[in-house]
């Protein structure tokens, strides 16, 4: 097996002072899909932010470790800068930030050094097409505007122009219609290899059926409750999450 | 060529107004947040700081006409080309050049009826004046560059811009200078007459180094279905009040005041805002967006008038500011003063911090926190470059707005 892209050990995260993760341990190696599924509130979204650095999700407890590098406390554009990609579940609008330059920062940012304008546009133009994005959306502003599926497909844009060593997909197939969910499976899978891992979080098989986990957890009360293979997702898909307890007495 | 009589005594009587005037104390209404001592309205004639030498002036895109006023010094325009018919010159010049054409004009809407237009004019000592006549299009900008080089401790000049019925003008003052050793007050005042029909687009550009006290008044006078347009970008000086009024005296005009202005340091900017509507059925906007970091503060105060007898008043004020960091203030003071029934009038003043998911948002992607807030406020300040008509001059100023987050 690879070495771990991405090692969570014991994690414990509150958003204001509410514990909402209880001691998570997680490893993903390199190269591997993994899926994510749990009932609503059962804190998935709080670990995909808390893996991003988001300062909102305050990290009580436990460590995170990607490449072997603890990055518990690190901000999140440092992250960013060593390979970690988050697509959102609720993409934000950013008022009057074109597209272009939002994109040109962040390439250069996380590449670490100047991006030429001809190379950025080649790129750039490349993962428009990749994720079937029309030019006219480069001098958008950053999610303004865009439909709910606009905005999923273009985080899978951006992370096909970042080019990240891990990626963690927080329900980018919510609310996409089926053309939407294959330009965004197929730019996924094109992504794939033995230098990407993924974390698709995701309530329907759906996804999976284009995306292949390798493995699929189960997240229950802010814990993974029970990993296995790909299996486990059809499971729960017929079964719900009735044998893991009712969520409401695990809140509680 | 000497100035004629009536100009004369028109300064003659500014001066004697300028002494007969009560001091301002500060204690006004209007006087509340910027003192009139540190616009050096009030106190001894400043003293000229020592020369440092002159800025140096940006080459700008294409213009129609480049003016040049060293220390507000008169100077000859260099003019590329102007449609026939089209006036622009230095205002002195113009005096007895274009007497009939100024004559009835000057000081009839920035009047020396109180301390500051008093002030500007008895001491203006150079200007612009653009005469467009009925049908041309000079759309292509006029640009006057105002500077201070320290060598003088005022610096006093006037616009005046005539664009006649159905005709077109683009017209840009800048105001720069170097960092200046000590204070120099610069005292402006624009005056604008948009005839029936016709379109104008004013834009004034604050940037004066350190050092700079600056008071600008401005007011155009819109006609029957005009459109003007006024856009004030304010980015440099210590103190920089400026006060833009658009005076609506036809039916059907659309007057729009458009202001952006990003403040740091110890910088004072103080923006009062007015739109007057005397006629029926006109549109207005105000909008004015701005930015302060360190210790900077600013103050905005808006102002809808609707007179009785302005039925189908269509008019929109708003203010939005962005506070970077604890110690900068901003204010915004929206006011409404409305005497005609059947009018649709909105005004909206706010001042918030950054959005932490906006900032969050950039940061995941890598952006670091200094550049991603940089993003930000640019596109914070977008909403009102995009409504700058001519690109090149929007480009320009998205430019110069970079220039001072850096
Ligand atoms: N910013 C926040 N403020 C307050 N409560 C929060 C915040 N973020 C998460 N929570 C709470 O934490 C719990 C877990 O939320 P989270 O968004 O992680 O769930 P989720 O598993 O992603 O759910 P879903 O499937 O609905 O997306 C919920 O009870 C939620 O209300
Ligand atoms: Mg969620």
């Amino acid at each position: 097996m690879a070495e771990p892209i991405l090692k969570i050990h014991d994690l414990q995260v509150a958003v204001d002072d509410t514990p909402i993760l209880r001691g998570l341990d997680l490893e993903i190696p390199q190269g591997e899909v993994h899926a994510l599924m749990g009932p609503n509130g059962s804190g998935k979204s709080t670990l995909a932010y808390a893996i991003a650095g988001h300062p909102r999700y305050d990290i009580t407890g436990g460590t995170i470790e990607f490449e072997g590098e603890d990055v518990t406390e690190m901000e999140p554009d440092e992250r960013a800068a060593l390979g970690l990609f988050l697509a959102m579940q609720y993409p934000v609008e950013v008022p009057g930030v074109s597209v272009m330059n939002f994109l040109r920062a962040s390439l250069t940012a996380v590449r670490g050094e100047e991006v030429k304008p001809r190379e950025f546009i080649k790129e750039f133009d490349e993962a428009s097409e990749l994720l079937k994005f029309d030019r006219s959306f480069a001098d958008r502003y950053l999610n303004e505007g865009f439909s709910g599926g606009e905005k999923k497909r273009h985080e899978i844009m951006q992370m096909a122009l970042l080019k990240p060593k891990f990626a963690v997909l927080d329900e980018t197939d919510s609310g996409l219609d089926v053309d939407a969910l294959k330009v965004v499976s197929e730019g996924v899978n094109s992504l794939r290899g033995p230098g990407l891992g993924v974390l698709i979080i995701t309530h329907y098989t759906r996804i999976l059926r284009y995306i292949q986990p390798d493995v699929v957890h189960v997240m229950i009360d802010g814990k993974v409750a029970q990993t296995g293979g790909p299996e486990l997702a059809e499971q729960l898909e017929e079964r719900g999450y009735a044998e893991f307890g009712p969520a409401e007495a695990a809140t509680a | 060529m000497a100035s004629p009589a009536w100009a004369d005594e028109a300064r003659e009587t500014a001066r004697a107004t300028l002494a007969d005037l009560p001091a301002l104390t500060g204690r006004e209404e209007d006087w509340r947040f910027t003192r009139p001592r540190d616009l050096m309205l009030e106190g001894p004639e400043p003293e000229a700081p020592g020369a440092v030498g002159d800025v140096d002036v940006p080459e700008a895109g294409q213009r129609a006409v480049r003016l040049h006023l060293a220390d507000g010094a008169p100077s000859e325009p260099a003019i590329t080309e102007l449609p026939d018919g089209v006036v622009v010159g230095e205002l002195g010049s113009a005096l007895a050049e274009h007497e009939p054409l100024v004559r009835d004009r000057l000081l009839k809407l920035v009047g020396a009826g109180d301390k500051p237009g008093a002030l500007n004019a008895a001491l203006w000592s150079g200007g612009t004046f653009v005469y467009v006549p009925a049908g041309v299009d000079a759309t292509l900008p006029t640009e006057t560059v105002t500077t201070a080089t320290g060598a003088a401790g005022r610096v006093a000049t006037r616009t005046l811009v005539v664009v006649e019925e159905g005709a077109r003008a683009t017209v840009v003052d800048r105001y720069l200078s170097p960092d200046l050793p000590g204070r120099v007050h610069a005292s402006t005042a624009v005056e604008l007459f948009v005839a029936p029909n016709a379109e104008l687009e004013h834009l004034a550009i604050v940037d004066w180094g350190a050092g700079v006290h600056h008071q600008m008044v401005l007011r155009a006078q819109v006609d029957r279905d005009a459109r003007a347009r006024s856009v004030v970008v304010t980015l440099g000086g210590d103190v920089v009040r400026v006060e833009p009024t658009m005076q609506i005296v036809g039916a059907g005009a659309d007057a729009r005041a458009l202001g952006l202005f990003f403040a740091g340091g110890q910088q004072h900017f103080e923006h009062r805002v007015v739109s007057r509507h005397e006629a029926p059925n006109a549109y207005s906007n105000l909008l004015y967006k701005g930015a302060l970091q360190d210790q900077a503060r600013t103050v905005f105060y808006g102002n809808l008038i609707v007179p009785p007898g302005s039925p189908g008043t269509d008019a929109y004020q708003t203010n939005r500011n962005l506070v970077l960091n604890e110690g900068a203030r901003a204010d915004t003071i929206p006011f409404l003063e409305i005497e005609t029934a059947e009018v649709k009038c909105s005004h909206a003043g706010a001042v918030g911090r950054v959005d932490d998911e906006h900032l969050f948002y950039l940061k995941s992607r890598g952006v670091p926190e200094a550049e991603a807030k940089r993003l930000i406020v640019l596109g914070f300040l977008q909403e009102v470059l995009e409504h700058v008509r001519l690109e090149e001059l929007r480009h320009e100023l998205e430019a110069a707005v970079e220039r001072k987050l850096t």
